[in-house]
């Protein structure tokens, strides 16, 4: 019979579909039978639910001029291009 | 100029063609962005790794040697750049082993206190932005070994072979990694969701130590 220690210790394999079935079905029966274990399976896998839907951060239109400028300044610093040819010829 | 695929980038970027390099940046600006967001916690550094991450590229194009997918030779040299900034930063402490994240448990191995099942609240009461918020503040707490795995495999969605790959780990250290960091993100949001207790349904548990249990 596993115990509430068990169940952290098969969570992240449980949780990540990899646990063989007939532990899994050990663990679900467990669940089934133990609210406490239940609220820690479900609050474990709503964290992850959570991570995975942080809203896509929108780079900003500043940061984008900020980014295509220093490019800009980067490609026509002195010396960029002769040191690329030196490194491609030679 | 419309979207090219990775390998005519490849092969452009090769010859060091600005256009193709232009092209880099409105297809991938907004990946390197969100990871640097993700990483750092604040514009102004994502800004920074957003320049240093596309001149990398295009000066070291031609050690890219196509073993792996181009997005992930991209999210290596982000991370490698965003890890760089962030071991500058004054050191987080460790955080708690896995026997301490969970529910405390009695000598016999069963849950010792009251476990809240606070999932569904974060679907239908919870502020989903201040929640996010939350997320974001306990996702700069993980140390850096823990964090990068985090923000790649849950945040990104990558997988575990990839993200393992990029971070040149074991899938074992990956596996104890993310398992840890998840379980302290999980408390964090835990604390953070103990409304009082009348707004609570019917899920609360309570278990006394002399009942036997399963």
């Amino acid at each position: 019979m596993l115990k509430c220690r068990d169940i952290g210790q098969l969570l992240y394999d449980y949780v990540e579909g990899v646990l063989d079935p007939p532990i899994r079905q050990q663990l679900e029966q467990h669940l089934a039978d133990c609210p406490g274990c239940i609220a820690f399976v479900n609050t474990y896998r709503q964290t992850i639910t959570l991570s995975k839907e942080l809203r896509e951060e929108e780079i900003p239109q500043e940061l984008q001029q900020k980014l295509q400028s220093f490019i800009k300044e980067k490609l026509h610093e002195p010396g960029f291009w002769s040191r690329l040819r030196t490194r491609l010829t030679g | 100029m419309s979207p090219l695929d990775d390998q005519e980038l490849i092969s452009r970027l090769k010859k060091k063609d600005e256009a193709a390099l232009e092209a880099l940046i409105a297809q991938y600006e907004t990946k390197v962005f969100g990871l640097a967001v993700r990483f750092t916690g604040n514009h102004q550094d994502a800004e920074e790794i957003l320049q240093d991450v596309f001149w990398t590229i295009f000066e070291k194009i031609d050690t890219f040697r196509g073993e792996s997918k181009f997005s992930s030779w991209i999210y290596r040299i982000a991370t490698n750049v965003a890890l760089m900034k962030l071991r500058k930063r004054p050191k987080i402490r460790e955080i708690p082993l896995e026997e301490e994240l969970g529910p405390a448990m009695t000598e016999d191995g069963m849950i010792a206190e009251p476990v809240v099942d606070w999932s569904r609240l974060a679907d239908e009461e919870l502020d989903r932005k201040e929640l996010d918020h939350r997320i974001e503040g306990a996702i700069g707490l993980l140390p850096l070994d823990y964090r990068s795995v985090f923000v790649l495999r849950d945040v990104e969605g990558l997988s575990a072979e990839e993200t393992s790959r990029i971070l040149r780990i074991s899938i074992a250290a990956l596996k104890s990694r993310l398992h840890r960091a998840r379980l302290f993100l999980r408390k964090q949001l835990a604390d953070y969701t103990q409304v009082p207790q009348s707004s609570l349904e019917a899920d609360q548990v309570g278990m006394k130590k002399d009942e036997p249990h399963a």
